[in-house]
This record gives C-alpha cells, sequence and structure tokens, in this order.
C-alpha cells in the first residue's frame, strides 16, 4: 500500500477502491438482494447505476467538491479552514441581494468572488501574521461569517431569478460537444505523456514504465468517456460539472506544476525548510487562505444556481461544511499536511455523495447516513495515519 | 587577544577565503562571542570545535546570515562584505547545512534540491514567475548531476520521495543542495551526528569530496575522530573566545581536548 502511495497515481488507489466498493454495494448486491429475497420482483431494478441517478450524483456532489478543493489547498499548508461553508453561505446570500437590487448576474458572481477572496484571506492573514492557529481563526470565521449571513438574509430565504446566475446549473453541453470535448482531453492527456517519454528520453532522464503511462492515460479515458455517455444518456454533461472539472484542473496545475503550489507543499512538509530556503511562508498562507475563500465563493454561486434559491440552512448549520472537509480527507489528503491533491478531493465528494444517494435510495435514515459517513472519515484519516512514513516525526 | 596564536599556526599557501575579525555576539545579558577571529581557504576543510556552549552554533549562525553580530568584519577573498541576512550569504556563495537538514520529507529528492529556485519553463512571461509551469525534467537532470558530482551510490531515482530515505542519504542530499547553490563555502553543523558507522564513512567521504573540488568546507563537530579525518585545521573556542588553530597534522586529540576543556593554558585563554 505504501509502496502504491509512493507513485504519481497511486494516491488516488484508495479513495478509488472506496468509491467502486461503495458503488458495486448500492449498484449491484442491494439491487440483487432485494431481487432474489423478494419473490414478488419481476426484474431487477439498478436504480443506484440509472444514467439518472448518477446524473443528479454528480450535481449533488458538486458544491462539496467545490468546496473540498479549496479546503485541499490549505489542508496541504497543514491548516484547516473551518469556514468555508458559511464563507460559501455569505457569497450567496450576497450574490441573491446583488441580482436583486438589480446587477447583472456576471457582475455580481465576480463581485461575490473578490468577496469570497477578501474573506479568506483575511483569515489568512490573522493566521500568518498574528500567528492565531487556523483552527481558531476559522473557528470564529464559521460563527462570524454564519452571523453575517442571517445579517445579509433576515428571513433566511431568498428567490433567485437572475437568468446568468440559474444558467450555471442548468446550461446543457450539447451532446456532441459533450464527446467531442472528451475526445479533445484524452488526446491532450496521450499527447503530453507520449511528450514526457520522448523528452525524458532524450534527456537521458529514467523512464516511466511504458505500462504504467499508458495504463494511466489509457484509464483516464475510460473514466472521461464512461461519465460523458452516462450524462448524455439522461440529459448532456451539465455546465456547472465542467466549470468544476476546469476549475480542478486550474487548481491541479497551480499546485502541482508552479513555484507556487512546490512553496505550498514545502510548507506543509516543512516550514521551517521552507523559510530557510527564503519562501515567504507568511504571504504563501495568506493566498492559500485567498484561493480557500475564492473556491467557497464559487461554491456558493454554484449552490445558489443549482437550489434556485439562498436559504440559510442550506449553507450554515455544519453538515455542508462537514462533508467538505470529509471529501477532502476521504480523497486522501492528509491532515498533517504536505500531501494530497485536489482531484482526489473531488473522488472523495462523490463517495460522500455516493453514500448519501445510495442510503437515500435503499430507505435509510439520517441517522444512518450520519453513523456511515463518520464511520468512512475515520477509516480515511485511519489510512492517512498508517501510510504515513515511519519516524516522520509525529 | 590570542590571534597571534591563531595564525601563527600557520595557514597553507593560500590566503583565507573568508576571514571574520573581533566578532562580538550577545544575547541579552549573555557575552556568547567575545571576538572571535575565523578564516578558512578554499580546498581546506576547517574544524571548528569546542565544549558546548563555546559558541560555535552562535558562530555558524552568524556566517549564514541568520543572527546578526554586534562587532566585527567580514572579508571574503580580501574585500571587505556584509552577511545581515541569509539572502546575503547566499549572494556571496555562503551554504550552511543544518542539523535538521531543514528537508521537505514530502517532496522528491529533486524537488528538495531545487527548493526555493525551483526552474520554470521559458516563455509564460504573461504570468508572474510564481506561476509558471516549473521545468521539472531540468530539476530531475540538475539533481542527478549535483548527486553525480558528490557521488551518492547508494540513492537510486532523484525522484523518491525523502521520507524514505536513510539518514546518510538526507545528509548527502542536504550537503548537495548547499554545493548545488553555486557555494563557495558550505557550513556543516554536525553532519554525522545522527548517523552510523557506514554512513557517516559516506558522509565524510563526500566532505573530502567538496574540499577536492575547491569549497572551503568548515566543519561543526564534537567528534574528534571525524575532526581528524577530515579537517585540515582546528580551531579552538571557548567560552566564547579563541583558544587557537592548529593544522590537524600538527596536533592531537590530547592537545584538542585539553584545549576545549581548559584553554591552552588560564592565563592566555583569559586574555580576551
Amino acid at each position: 500500500m505504501r509502496a502504491l502511495r509512493q507513485t504519481r497515481f497511486g494516491a488516488f488507489v484508495p479513495v478509488l477502491l472506496a468509491l467502486a466498493a461503495i458503488w458495486l454495494h448500492f449498484g449491484l448486491a442491494v439491487p440483487l438482494w432485494e431481487y432474489w429475497s423478494d419473490p414478488d420482483a419481476e426484474s431487477i431494478r439498478f436504480v443506484f447505476f440509472s444514467p439518472r441517478n448518477i446524473y443528479n450524483l454528480f450535481m449533488q456532489s458538486a458544491l462539496v467538491a467545490t468546496l473540498a478543493v479549496g479546503i485541499t489547498i490549505v489542508l496541504l499548508l497543514g491548516d484547516i479552514d473551518l469556514s468555508v461553508a458559511a464563507t460559501a453561505g455569505v457569497c450567496a446570500a450576497l450574490l441573491g441581494v446583488l441580482v436583486l437590487i438589480g446587477f447583472p448576474g456576471w457582475l455580481a458572481c465576480l463581485m461575490v468572488m473578490f468577496a469570497g477572496i477578501v474573506m479568506g484571506a483575511a483569515q489568512g492573514v490573522m493566521i500568518a501574521y498574528i500567528g492565531i492557529p487556523s483552527f481558531v481563526v476559522t473557528l470564529a470565521g464559521l460563527l462570524g461569517y454564519q452571523g453575517l449571513m442571517q445579517k445579509i438574509l433576515p428571513t433566511g430565504n431568498l428567490y433567485i431569478g437572475d437568468e446568468f446566475v440559474r444558467s450555471i446549473a442548468r446550461a446543457l453541453i450539447p451532446d456532441i460537444w459533450g464527446l467531442l470535448l472528451a475526445a479533445a482531453l484524452v488526446a491532450l492527456a496521450a499527447f503530453a505523456a507520449w511528450r514526457r517519454q520522448a523528452r525524458r528520453r532524450a534527456r537521458g532522464l529514467e523512464l516511466d514504465a511504458n505500462m504504467a503511462v499508458w495504463g494511466q492515460v489509457a484509464f483516464f479515458a475510460v473514466l472521461v468517456f464512461a461519465a460523458v455517455i452516462t450524462m448524455n444518456n439522461y440529459r448532456s454533461l451539465p455546465l456547472m460539472i465542467l466549470l468544476l472539472v476546469a476549475l480542478t484542473a486550474l487548481m491541479g496545475w497551480v499546485t502541482t506544476s508552479t513555484p507556487f503550489g512546490r512553496s505550498i507543499f514545502a510548507v506543509g512538509g516543512n516550514a521551517e525548510s521552507a523559510r530557510r530556503v527564503g519562501m515567504n511562508v507568511k504571504r504563501i498562507r495568506v493566498a492559500a487562505f485567498g484561493i480557500v475563500g475564492l473556491m467557497a465563493a464559487i461554491g456558493g454561486i454554484f449552490g445558489a444556481s443549482r437550489y434556485g434559491s439562498v436559504s440559510y440552512t442550506a449553507f450554515a448549520g455544519g453538515s455542508l461544511l462537514l462533508e467538505s472537509i470529509g471529501a477532502a480527507v476521504i480523497g486522501g489528503t492528509s491532515l498533517f499536511g504536505g500531501s494530497g491533491s485536489v482531484w482526489n478531493a473531488i473522488l472523495g465528494a462523490l463517495v460522500i455523495g455516493s453514500l448519501g444517494n445510495g442510503l437515500d435510495l435503499s430507505g435509510a435514515s439520517a441517522a444512518d447516513k450520519l453513523m456511515f459517513s463518520g464511520a468512512i472519515l475515520l477509516l480515511a484519516v485511519a489510512i492517512d495515519a498508517l501510510s504515513r512514513p515511519q519516524g516522520g516525526g509525529r | 587577544m590570542t590571534t597571534q596564536n591563531a595564525t601563527a599556526a600557520g595557514h597553507p599557501a593560500s590566503p583565507p577565503h573568508l576571514r571574520a575579525e573581533g566578532i562580538h555576539k550577545r544575547f541579552g545579558g549573555v557575552h556568547a562571542l567575545r571576538g572571535v577571529d575565523f578564516e578558512v581557504s578554499r580546498g581546506e576543510v576547517m574544524a571548528l570545535v569546542g565544549d558546548n556552549g563555546a559558541g560555535k552554533s552562535t558562530l555558524m549562525k552568524i556566517l549564514a546570515g541568520t543572527c546578526s553580530t554586534d562587532a566585527g568584519t567580514f572579508r571574503l577573498d580580501g574585500r571587505r562584505v556584509r552577511i545581515d541576512n541569509p539572502n546575503a550569504a547566499t549572494a556571496l556563495g555562503i551554504q550552511i547545512v543544518y542539523q535538521d537538514l531543514a528537508l521537505c520529507e514530502n517532496l522528491d529528492v529533486a524537488a528538495n534540491l531545487s527548493l526555493g529556485r525551483e526552474p520554470v519553463k521559458s516563455g509564460w512571461t504573461l504570468l508572474p514567475r510564481f506561476l509558471r509551469p516549473l521545468d521539472d525534467l531540468e530539476m530531475e537532470d540538475k539533481a542527478q548531476k549535483a548527486i553525480n558530482r558528490l557521488e551518492v551510490r547508494t540513492l537510486k531515482s532523484v525522484r523518491a520521495k525523502v521520507g524514505g530515505l536513510s539518514g546518510g542519504q538526507r545528509q548527502a542530499i542536504a550537503i548537495a543542495r548547499a554545493v548545488g547553490a553555486e557555494s563557495s563555502l558550505v557550513l556543516l553543523d554536525e553532519p554525522t551526528a545522527a548517523l552510523g558507522i557506514a554512513q557517516t564513512r559516506q558522509v565524510l567521504d563526500m566532505v573530502k569530496r567538496l574540499r577536492d573540488t575547491g569549497h572551503a568546507v568548515v566543519y561543526v563537530s564534537h567528534n574528534l575522530r571525524d575532526v581528524f579525518e577530515v579537517a585540515d585545521g582546528i580551531c579552538v573556542l571557548r567560552q566564547g573566545g579563541n583558544v587557537a588553530t592548529w593544522r590537524a597534522k600538527e596536533t592531537g586529540p590530547d592537545e584538542i581536548v585539553a584545549a576545549m576543556t581548559r584553554g591552552l593554558d588560564e592565563g592566555k585563554a583569559r586574555a580576551a
């Protein structure tokens, strides 16, 4: 297991296994069990694997996934952000009010994203420059921003009718374009892999095993096409999912392929080391919290768009926050900082979403859902703790 | 002052690369360094020894720029320089390897070797430098060269995570990082303190290679056996002042231990 996680692709394995187990359970085992145990059933009904359900599952998980991508970035630093759901709530409420008083939808979205960055960065400043632990600052943020949201929405509920805002969740990519996009992505991935290998060979660097490289590309192709075709079978690829994937790709690129991202990992791995090589640790912290704020604002926009309204209960109260942190951690991002990936956050969000969705389908109570989610989260953190290298200084 | 003594001990023909004179440092009421003189030449390993509290670490930190001086001058190749902060030290070609190594265990060897000065791909000028794509092939290339130069044979891949390496390999990587940065003076703080016999051997060989490639090396250690194995000169500090500097060939462990604990003789050591 530890050897697997050393590879670039290996970090996906535990969360993919978890996802596969949950999908097989709800998609195959439960329907089969019902069919065999119920003599009156006429045919097996694979409700969970129906395109409609998969489509809904993706849409339900999108908000959690957006926040989880943001949280992943501060988790990489070894910090945590408890205020992310409340920030999303404030941004959604602000968005509702702005379009209500007549701002065009796109401008309101931009203003809200800016507000999110400010809210996140303000917390980052307190953490980095005053030196308060992130847990405390963002706990205060959680309370304060929930209060702020109530101030903005005295009634606790606001309908959003703006066409632009609504279209984010409603707009669909035409079937053929979805497929073309998938083909283009796969071709791009294959080309990048091929060029990388060629360059490594030209420079005489050690080569990745060809099997591994092309296996990854093939696996990626299967995933992308399966997702697009399934969505096309119900409606079409929703714009919101495309936006989420694009944002995650951007964040993934920033965290793994730029000096800034490298410095985030360095601070998470050994902040003192990062300081000594001349990185501005404080500024990096503030920037990371600014990014979480931005992702929270985008999450707020997604949520407002999907529900068609902003309500206090949808954002505040904790379940959204806990699901987002849970998604990031289940995805395999370490709570100890320095390891993880934003892509894993999406898979983690799918794990949490599938669990909720599957339990709903099989008629489980809210209590069961909470207990199952708790168990999965605990399992994920246990894997994280066990897979840390020994003597890693704990 | 014991400078006469220190210089009289006789240096090789080459002029000192770095020369620190009259370094004073106070921490509140503690006079940690009382006018210490220190010099080291290129192609020379100068050991810095002394009992606990003698001022070795403070002197190292001052040379690395992480600690300011209250008084004193530095000359690099005869030119007067200021070492006010770590960046100034780096710019002068001074690199320090701390005892705790300061490696990021979650990153691979190549990433650690270029930490803080990652190469980026050319072009992309629209983006600020910290958002340009990393040139990780260049990074691996440089890492491989640095590792080859120092002949770290046990390291299989520059893409291995540092967290999975042995103590000796980590020490080697920390040294390679210091040397990779166009440095001329390398400060090593207790590099073998936590290592086994074979790994100590590895690191000592590496220190010798540093000397042979024309670096000036300052080597702080408690272990006199290691010191006598690699050092050309041995500078003894005691209670924040110089005792003397010897050529390693012209002295022995007994004399050094005596100097560390008692000074040359009470009168001379107190002269400062």
